[in-house]
Formats: structure tokens, C-alpha cells, sequence
């Protein structure tokens, strides 16, 4: 009996404790003796946090407290569940390119940074990264924090092997440098499949995407309302180029991501490489590796092209606008875009930003300059409109047609179109 | 045991005690206890009421914490509801048709019963069997029973991880071994059936030992001693099981396929961790009901169509859990409330000792 | 356990043929093929935990290996050290233990109480109850998140661990396994004989109906508190950063290694979060697997 006493004390005991500590536990966030809390959202590797400390260094009254979510997809749930139910924004929240458009349609969730000083400093950035951030109604929301230029990852061993130029910029240059066309690219594809009997890449879609982002007008028409999809004969002649691409040997048939040990075996050859994907194709690696074979070059067909990209916004529900907007604007000035990029790679947004990384190179890609590679790559970039619908178009509609034609279901361009426009229609239309 | 009072009230006697309100007893009070109407009425009224008062805390909550959602899911349900836009206009079933008509929804409700009978069917089975197996007087009884639980302690993060690389395509050990003899690799994030495997592997593998130890709690409360006269009258472990073992868990059994049903029709977190970064596969392979929904109110931001979703799946779940228990019960043999102890009760009389330590 | 007069009568046939069957009954050994199936159910269950443990303290590249690694390697102690760094993990730790443990006491209690009326007791619509209570486990709780968050946020409660708990206070689940368990367990005349001898309603329940509802209020315990633990969407989205729980933290871990995730040091978090379920099992265990044997005492 003493057995069944004792277990009944501990249960009352814990559910007090628990009581208890649940109360203590309630308090906290909000301002304490004089400090103000700032709470900001981030996902992915922003490399923000590398300048939280310095900034509550310089400003002891602010307390930095952040949430960093795993991917811009979390993020992205997250951020419209809490504009949904009109409260539990952070202070501070991290918007991803990709979901952006649907943001602006609910941009008054979001303070216009003008009102806190974002005008005085609004040259810093490239003027299409600052025009992204601004919304229909010309508010400022979204403070612009690194941008994702593309170039050419490639593997430089896998090259030679098969009898192409391996040197970066002769690789940039035999594609066209400049006039590099997407033409040309499936062209000096074939030559490898034929030179190597492997793939020239893992997955069309990436490639895709840099096509579409290079359009004047992609999914969407200038007005980010009007779709673009259905007799966009850019679109598909593009989709048709790829269909005959995969017949021709040149993909791989792998899904887009996590293909680290088909990278190792050398089963293709190229990466489209916006400065962000640098990390990702460095982590299938053992960290150290240098001599992996991949190298870098400054070369992207069909001109240049942004994919990705995050800003800063001010949520209207904070209690500190003031405070936060500063932090904010804080943190994408272009010194702290330049330690993100030390600590975690994306690349700024800021000119200064950028000269300040222009030395920079990167061992795992053979000492590439990606610094001054990406300062090249991210000129000339258009800002293309983008409307609500754009990442769904982007993953749902186009996403599984590009898996069905890498595992070689679907074999015919104009099919490939069709599909699309069905599942368009399904998914977009009403 | 109250002592009998004898000194509180001379209203002790027989001519005394009232006549009215007598609480439902059979017999009449023997042991001299006072009879103050004050108690009698007390008793009665702690006899009615307790009941409700005991229901009333899960009623409550759920009316504070429950109630709100559910009608404000439906209030959503009609109207044209932009997740982040909010309320637009009033469009009645609109959206119910909407989501009826929609080849996609009818796909999920496919996969859903696909995977809910990959999964229940064969957890069921094997549940029962390890209950069984544990019902024994084991060594180490202890560390087998908590064995079974492992799967369900590990983070679903983790188990995300695990399977993934289980059923990797090109990399997984299922896949080294079918190179091993020149097979075919199996796409079991890309084609239908082999994504329900996969995902109804991972649900098995995390549930099925929870549901083992419901059926063997149920399985423990049966008295050893009927065992024991079955064993007397000849009947082998495989027919003591099917006589005795099974019948008497019944109810629990019919605990476990309903709360397996309505578990399995909501199916969520395992073919969302499948393909993290899609919503049940990239060409809805695996996209059960729920995450129809989810992919309807996040990536979509319909909310009115995912509420009535919603709504619609719950229906559903209901359906199906009054089908089971209508058919549950059509197959019991006897009705188990007022013959509870019938059976063993037979085998208790024939016993030693009448069944008691 | 044979009886002085069993000894005393003759050994004929018959009777020898009794005693081998009762030697087949209650006192035989478990045999070979139960221990081997177990074992079998024991490595399906245990392997992927290990396997967790052997790629947390190597590294991620090591993910992909086939045959897999079931070898540990030394990274583990380094891995985990890293895991304290990167995220919060004592105080999500503590939070989840907090919360795991309140919701479970209050479970537990509510449902037992409800359970056995819903059993027991004869009241005016317990049948319709009973069915609306089995019914609204059918919700999804997916949807339901928008609203409860927002009944959260009206109440102040966004970032506490009350929005974690009071929702959880009592479960349809447990009410209807409660009930399940308590209908045939207990025999209706020892409930009428509590009250011939005076007990009102409480002491009736408290003194007949939880002795014999242990083993199934020990099971609901332990499912109770790990389903809390392993919870995972709704904490993250009511939860703070300053107030995560072990889940939230291990999905905030999976985010530190950038797009793609660092497997090794998740699955060292993941090891890590199971150690505190890990060490209840061992002490607690004992007394709950004796709870669950005392039913079977009970006749």
C-alpha cells in the first residue's frame, strides 16, 4: 500500500509542478525592465543570425529572440496561417521570392518600410530587388535581403573526360558567354551524353525555371493578375526543347533534390547554381572536400536570371514598429549582408553588399571567384512580375509534369503541353 | 464501513424513516445508520447528478476548445473564404459540390482507403498476435512490453529521416537488395501502389505496437482461472484463444478497429513527411484526404473549399465508424453487458476454488 | 498448487493425464517460437532507433550507405554537444515535460471519471452521449488549427505552455477507452453492494471503479504522455521560440543545416529527445506492467 501512496503523491506532486511552472513559464517575451523584445521568423540558412549579437551589442535595450523553421516552405504555412488568423507574426519576418506574390496581395499585413526611413537608403539595392519589395500600391514592404544570380555549376573532371573544355572560363565561353542560348545548351549536352554515355543533368526543372524567370512576363502578365500560361508559345517551345532533351539521353531521371550520392558517382554533370545552391550541392559532400570535381563558371543560358531570394517585412500587428524597422533595415544594410554571406552564403542584394564579397571564392568549387562571378551574374536580371499563383504553378502544375517526363512517361512536347494547361486549369482556373 | 450511530437522533426507529424519495435501493438499509430525509435527499440527488457532473469536464472543454472550431469550419465552409484575404461571399454548398466534383478529391479518398487498409488490416492481425504472445508469463516480461512501444517514441522528424532512406529509390537498402539480384528498382515515392506500401509501413511500424498493448490490457483482465478449466477440458492455446482470449476482448477489439478507422481515414503526418516537399507526392501519388485538405487551405488558400472538406471527411468517419460498429456487433455472439461472466462462470462453478485466490 | 486431498487420491491414468494437461496450462514455459517472435518484433521495432543512434554519431553522408551502417562511429558526444548549442534543448525538454506530464494527470483523471460514468452509471441520454463523444473524434484537427488559434490568441495565450495543455485536458480517446475497459470489469454488483454499505457516488468511484481501472489507467498514462511528447504540429504553431518543446526544437535543428538537412545531427537530436521517454520507461516501467498484471488478479 505504501507503493500505491507513493506514486499517488508523486502524481499530485507533479500535476502542482506542472501547474505551477506552466504559470511561470507563462510570462516572458513583451518588455522587462526597460528591454524590448524584437521576435523574428528566418528559415533556411539566411545566415542572419551571424549579426544578431553585434546588433544587441550596439542596441543593449533590444532583446533579439528568433525562430528559424526549416525550409521556405514551413515558413511559408507558418506566415499565412498567422496573417489568416490576424495575429502571431513575429516582429520581424522572412518572405521568400517564391511566395512574395501572394503576400502583396495581403501587403497591408505589412508596414510600408517608407514610413521608416527606407527611402534614404533605397539606392543601396539593385532597383529590381527594391521594386520587388514594393506592392501594387508602391508600399515598401520587404527590405531586400539576398538574391539568388545564377550561373553554371559543372563538373569540370567529368568534362575533360569527355572532350569538353574543363577551364571555367572557356567553359563560359563555349556556351556562348553572353549569347549563351538555351540552343546551344541542349547542344553541348548531347556532345557530352555522346562523349560519356552519362547524363548531362539530374533534373529539367531547375533549368526551367531560369527559363521562365528570364521572360519579360512568366506566369503572370506585367499587371501580376492576368495569367500568362495558356498560348505562351515561349513557354512551350521551351517545354518541347526539354521533352526532346530527355529522349536524347541528356537527364538524368533523378527528383529534383537530395541527390548527393548520384552527384558522387558522376552520374551528371551540371547544376543550375543560384548563389544558394552552392551550399546545397557543397552538403552532399563531406565537409572539406575539395577535390570533388565541380567548378564553377559565369555563364547561364538564355541571359541572366534571379531565382529566390528572401526580404525583411515589419508585421502592421507588431508592438515595436519603430524598433523592429530599424533592426530590419538593420540587417539588410550591406555590411550584414556581407556576414550572412561569410557565414552562410546568399548572396546580397546591396551593390555595396557585393563589393564587399567580391573577392570572395569557394574552395569546394575550385577556388571559383563567386564573388565577382555573382556580381556579373545578377545584372541585366528583369523583374519579372509575379503573381499569387506563381509557386503553386511553379510545383503543382509544371512540377509533376517534369517528374512524369524524367521517368520517361510522357514523350511528346505538345502532350507535355497539354497536361500542363489540364492540370492548370484544375489547380488555377476557378 | 460506517459504524452504526446510536446517539445523533431519536428519529432512529422504523415508524420515523419517511416514506417519499427513497434512493433506488433493492434492500433496505440494515446497518442503523440515522435517516435524515437531509441525507436521504443528498444521496439521491448525489445518485442523479453525479453522472453529469463527472461527463461535464470533457464536455465543457470540449464545448469551449471543441464546439468554436467545428462551427466555425462550417460558417467558413460557405462562403467563398480566402485564407489570407478572409470572408468573401456567401456561396452555400458551392463549395461542397465543388470539392465533389473534383477528380483530385476523389483520388485522395482512394489513396486514404488504399493506405487505411494497408494499414489496419495487417495491424490488427498482428497486434492481436503480439498481445497474445504477451499475455504469457514470460521472462523479462517487462522489457518485451515496453519494447513494443519504441516506434512510437521516436520524433516524427526522425522517423521522416528513417523511412525516407528505407524506401529511397536509388540508394535504399530495399533497392541494394533488388540490385543485388538484378531486379527492377521499385519507385516508391513515384508510383501509386508502392508509395501505399511505403506509407503504410510507416504507420504500422509506429502503431502497431500502441494498439498491442490496448489488446493486451484487455487481455490481462481476463481471470487465469478460465484458462485453466478450458485447459482441463482439453482445449489446445490456439482454441483457448479463439474461445476465450477473443471473445472477451471484444469490446476493446471494437475500440481499437474504431479508433483505428477514424485515425486511418485522417492519415497526415506520414505521406506529408514522405515527400516533404510535396503534398502527398508530386502527382498526388499518396495524397490522402487530409492532406488535400491542407494542400487546399495552405498552398491554395481556399479556405472555404478545405473547410468544406473538412466537414465532408467527417462525415465520412462517421459513416464508417457506425459501419464497423454495426458490424461488430451483428458478429458478436452474445450481447456482452448482462452476460459478462457467463462463460467463464460456467467454467468457474466446475473449478476448485470457485475462481478466487 | 495441488490441494492435500488432490495428493491423496490414487495416481490412475486419469489422473495423470490431468496433470500433464495442467502441466500444459499455466505452468509451462513459454516455448522457443514465442521468444523468437518476439525477438523478431523487438529488432523490427529497436533497429531504426539504433540505426538513429549509429548515423547521429557518425555523419550524414553515412545515410545512404548500403548495406546500412550498424556501426557506431565517434561523433556522437561532439553531435550532441553541438544539438545543446544550436537549439534550446534543456528548456524544451523541460517544457515538454511540464506539459506532457500536466495533460497526462488531467487525462487520465477526466477520462477514468467519464469513462466510468459513461459505463457504470445509468443517466437520462448516456447513449447519446456516448456517440457524441466517439463522434467528434472523428474531426480532423488539421482545420480546426486556425480557429483554436485564434480562440488562443483572443485569450492571450500565443507563446504559453497553457495553449499547449488545455486543449489537450481531456481526449474523446481516453473517455472511450475508459469506458471500453470499465464496462466489463467491473461486475455491477460490487458497485451496489459500495453503496448498500453507505458510500455516496465519489467515495463508490474512488474506492471501487480506480482500483480496478489501473491497469487500463497505467496504459492511457503511458499513451497519454507520449502522444504529448511526440506532438508536433499544433505546438509549433502556438509555441514561441522562447518556450519550444523537444519536437519543435528537433524541426528547428533539421532547419540549422540549411536546404539540406544535416541527418547526422537531427537524428543525434532525435536519439537525445527519446532519452527522458527511454529513462520513464525503465523506472516507471516496472510499476506499470504490475498495474496492468494486478487486473489479471481480479476476478
Amino acid at each position: 500500500m505504501t507503493s500505491r501512496r507513493a506514486i499517488t503523491a508523486s502524481i499530485a506532486g507533479a500535476a502542482l509542478f506542472a501547474i505551477v511552472a506552466s504559470g511561470c513559464a507563462a510570462s516572458g517575451g513583451g518588455s522587462s525592465d526597460g528591454k524590448i523584445t524584437l521576435s523574428i521568423t528566418t528559415f533556411g540558412t539566411m545566415g542572419v543570425d551571424a549579426n544578431y549579437e553585434k546588433y544587441m551589442e550596439e542596441n543593449p535595450n533590444i532583446v533579439i529572440e528568433s525562430t528559424n523553421l526549416e525550409g521556405g516552405g514551413a515558413a511559408r504555412d507558418d506566415a499565412y496561417a498567422k496573417i489568416a488568423a490576424n495575429t502571431g507574426l513575429s516582429d520581424i519576418v522572412a518572405i521568400e521570392e517564391g511566395w512574395l506574390g501572394t503576400i502583396q496581395e495581403v501587403s497591408g499585413s505589412f508596414v510600408d518600410l517608407r514610413d521608416y526611413g527606407i527611402e534614404d537608403v533605397s539606392d543601396q539595392w539593385l532597383d529590381w530587388k527594391y521594386k520587388q519589395g514594393t506592392d501594387a500600391d508602391g508600399r515598401v514592404i520587404g527590405a531586400g535581403l539576398d538574391i539568388g544570380p545564377q550561373g553554371l555549376c559543372y563538373r569540370g573532371d567529368l568534362f575533360e573526360a569527355a572532350g569538353l573544355p574543363s577551364e571555367r572560363t572557356e567553359v563560359a565561353e563555349y556556351f556562348g558567354g553572353d549569347d549563351a542560348s538555351w540552343d546551344r545548351f541542349y547542344e553541348v549536352g548531347k556532345e557530352y551524353v555522346a562523349g560519356s554515355g552519362k547524363a548531362f543533368y539530374h533534373n529539367p526543372s531547375f533549368f526551367w525555371n531560369s527559363f521562365v524567370n528570364q521572360q519579360e512576363e512568366g506566369y503572370y502578365k506585367s499587371d501580376g493578375e492576368t495569367l500568362n500560361v495558356e498560348g505562351n508559345d515561349a513557354l512551350k517551345d521551351q517545354l518541347a526543347m526539354i521533352v526532346d532533351a530527355e529522349k536524347a539521353g541528356l537527364g538524368a531521371g533523378l527528383p529534383g533534390w537530395d541527390v548527393g550520392p548520384q552527384a558522387k558517382a558522376g552520374e551528371y554533370a551540371t547544376y543550375m547554381c543560384p548563389s544558394w545552391m552552392l551550399g546545397i550541392v557543397q552538403g552532399y559532400y563531406d565537409e572539406g572536400t575539395t577535390d570533388s570535381g565541380w567548378d564553377f563558371a559565369d555563364v547561364l543560358p538564355g541571359g541572366a536570371a534571379n531565382w529566390g531570394g528572401a526580404f525583411l517585412g515589419v508585421s502592421e500587428s507588431s508592438e515595436h514598429k519603430e524598433e523592429a524597422a530599424a533592426l530590419a533595415l538593420w540587417l539588410a544594410a550591406p555590411e550584414q549582408q556581407a556576414a550572412s554571406f561569410e557565414l552562410a552564403g546568399p548572396f546580397p542584394s546591396t551593390t555595396e553588399g557585393q563589393s564587399l564579397v567580391a573577392d570572395s571564392t569557394n574552395e569546394f568549387f575550385n577556388n571559383a571567384p563567386v564573388g565577382e562571378i555573382f556580381s556579373a551574374r545578377s545584372e541585366g536580371v528583369i523583374a519579372q512580375a509575379k503573381g499569387p499563383e506563381d509557386s503553386n504553378i511553379q510545383d503543382n502544375v509544371f512540377g509533376p509534369i517534369f517528374d512524369r517526363i524524367g521517368q520517361g512517361e510522357i514523350t511528346d512536347g505538345d502532350k507535355a503541353w497539354d497536361e500542363a494547361l489540364v492540370l492548370l486549369d484544375q489547380l488555377v482556373g476557378n | 464501513m460506517t459504524s452504526t450511530s446510536t446517539t445523533s437522533t431519536p428519529s432512529n426507529t422504523l415508524e420515523n424513516r419517511p416514506t417519499t424519495k427513497q434512493p433506488a435501493e433493492k434492500r433496505p438499509s440494515t446497518k442503523g445508520r440515522s435517516d435524515l430525509t437531509f441525507r436521504q435527499k443528498l444521496s439521491h440527488f448525489d445518485y442523479k447528478a453525479s453522472p453529469f457532473l463527472y461527463i461535464a469536464p470533457f464536455f465543457i472543454l470540449f464545448a469551449l476548445i471543441g464546439v468554436f472550431p467545428i462551427v466555425y469550419t462550417l460558417n467558413v465552409s460557405l462562403y467563398d473564404w480566402h485564407l489570407l484575404k478572409g470572408q468573401g461571399d456567401f456561396v452555400g454548398l458551392a463549395n461542397y459540390e465543388s470539392v465533389l466534383s473534383d477528380p483530385f478529391f476523389w483520388n485522395a479518398f482512394g489513396n486514404t482507403v488504399s493506405i487505411f487498409l494497408l494499414s489496419a488490416i495487417p495491424q490488427l492481425f498482428i497486434a492481436t498476435v503480439i498481445a497474445a504472445l504477451l499475455d504469457q508469463s514470460l521472462r523479462a516480461r517487462t522489457f518485451w512490453r515496453m519494447s513494443i512501444l519504441l516506434p512510437y517514441i521516436v520524433a516524427p522528424v526522425a522517423v521522416a529521416v528513417i523511412f525516407a532512406q528505407v524506401f529511397n529509390q536509388f540508394t535504399g537498402p530495399i533497392a541494394g537488395l533488388l540490385n543485388l539480384f538484378g531486379l527492377e528498382p521499385i519507385r516508391w515515392a513515384f508510383d501509386v501502389l508502392p508509395s501505399h506500401i511505403a506509407i503504410a509501413s510507416m504507420v504500422n511500424w509506429r502503431w502497431t505496437g500502441y494498439n498491442a498493448l490496448i489488446l493486451l490490457a484487455a487481455m490481462q483482465a481476463i481471470p487465469r482461472d478460465v484458462y485453466e478449466s478450458a485447459a482441463l477440458d482439453g482445449a489446445n492455446k490456439v482454441r483457448r484463444f479463439w474461445a476465450i482470449t477473443v471473445p472477451m476482448i471484444r469490446p476493446t477489439m471494437i475500440f481499437v478497429v474504431i479508433t483505428s478507422t477514424i485515425g486511418g481515414l485522417q492519415i497526415f503526418t506520414e505521406p506529408k513527411l514522405f515527400d516533404g516537399r510535396s503534398n502527398g507526392g508530386a502527382g498526388r501519388q499518396f495524397q490522402t484526404i487530409v492532406l488535400y485538405l491542407y494542400e487546399l487551405a495552405f498552398p491554395r488558400r481556399d479556405f472555404g473549399r478545405a473547410a468544406a472538406t473538412a466537414w465532408i471527411l467527417f462525415l465520412i468517419i462517421v459513416f464508417a465508424g457506425l459501419l464497423n460498429y454495426v458490424i461488430a456487433r451483428a458478429i458478436r455472439t452474445n450481447d456482452v453487458k448482462p452476460v459478462r461472466i457467463a462463460k467463464p462462470k460456467a467454467y468457474l462453478a466446475r473449478s476448485n476454488n470457485g475462481g478466487r485466490k | 498448487m495441488s490441494t492435500l486431498t488432490e495428493r491423496l487420491t490414487p495416481v490412475t491414468p486419469e489422473r495423470r493425464e490431468e496433470r500433464r494437461v495442467r502441466r500444459r496450462t499455466g505452468y509451462e514455459q513459454p516455448g522457443l517460437l514465442t521468444y523468437a517472435l518476439l525477438f523478431a518484433f523487438f529488432a523490427g521495432a529497436a533497429f531504426p532507433l539504433w540505426w538513429s543512434f549509429v548515423i547521429g554519431s557518425r555523419q550524414s553522408s553515412d545515410t545512404n550507405l548500403v548495406p546500412p551502417a550498424i556501426v557506431p562511429g565517434p561523433n556522437f558526444l561532439a553531435n550532441a554537444v553541438e544539438v545543446f548549442a544550436t537549439i534550446p534543448f534543456l528548456q524544451a525538454l523541460l517544457n515538454s515535460l511540464i506539459i506532457s506530464t500536466a495533460v497526462t494527470v488531467s487525462v487520465v483523471f477526466f477520462s477514468t471519471l467519464a469513462g466510468y460514468s459513461f459505463a457504470k452509471l445509468r443517466f437520462r441520454g448516456r447513449n447519446g452521449l456516448l456517440v457524441a463523444v466517439i463522434a467528434t473524434m472523428a474531426i480532423p484537427t488539421q482545420l480546426g488549427i486556425i480557429p483554436l488559434f485564434m480562440l488562443m490568441a483572443d485569450w492571450g495565450w500565443i507563446g504559453t505552455l497553457q495553449a499547449v495543455i488545455v486543449p489537450g485536458m481531456v481526449t474523446a480517446f481516453g473517455v472511450f477507452f475508459m469506458r471500453q475497459y470499465l464496462v466489463d470489469v467491473i461486475p455491477d454488483e460490487l458497485i451496489e453492494a459500495a453503496r448498500m454499505d453507505g458510500a455516496n457516488m465519489w467515495r463508490t468511484f474512488w474506492h471501487v471503479a480506480i482500483p480496478a481501472a489501473r491497469p487500463a489507467m497505467a496504459v492511457l498514462a503511458l499513451f497519454t504522455f507520449m502522444a504529448t511528447w511526440t506532438d508536433f504540429l499544433w505546438p509549433l504553431l502556438v509555441l514561441g521560440p522562447s518556450n519550444p518543446s523537444v519536437q519543435t526544437a528537433l524541426a528547428a535543428l533539421s532547419a540549422s543545416g540549411g536546404q539540406t538537412p544535416d541527418n547526422s545531427l537531427v537524428l543525434t537530436g532525435a536519439v537525445l529527445s527519446v532519452i527522458p521517454l527511454l529513462i520513464l520507461f525503465i523506472v516507471a516501467g516496472k510499476q506499470l506492467i504490475a498495474g496492468i498484471m494486478q487486473g489479471a488478479v481480479k476476478g
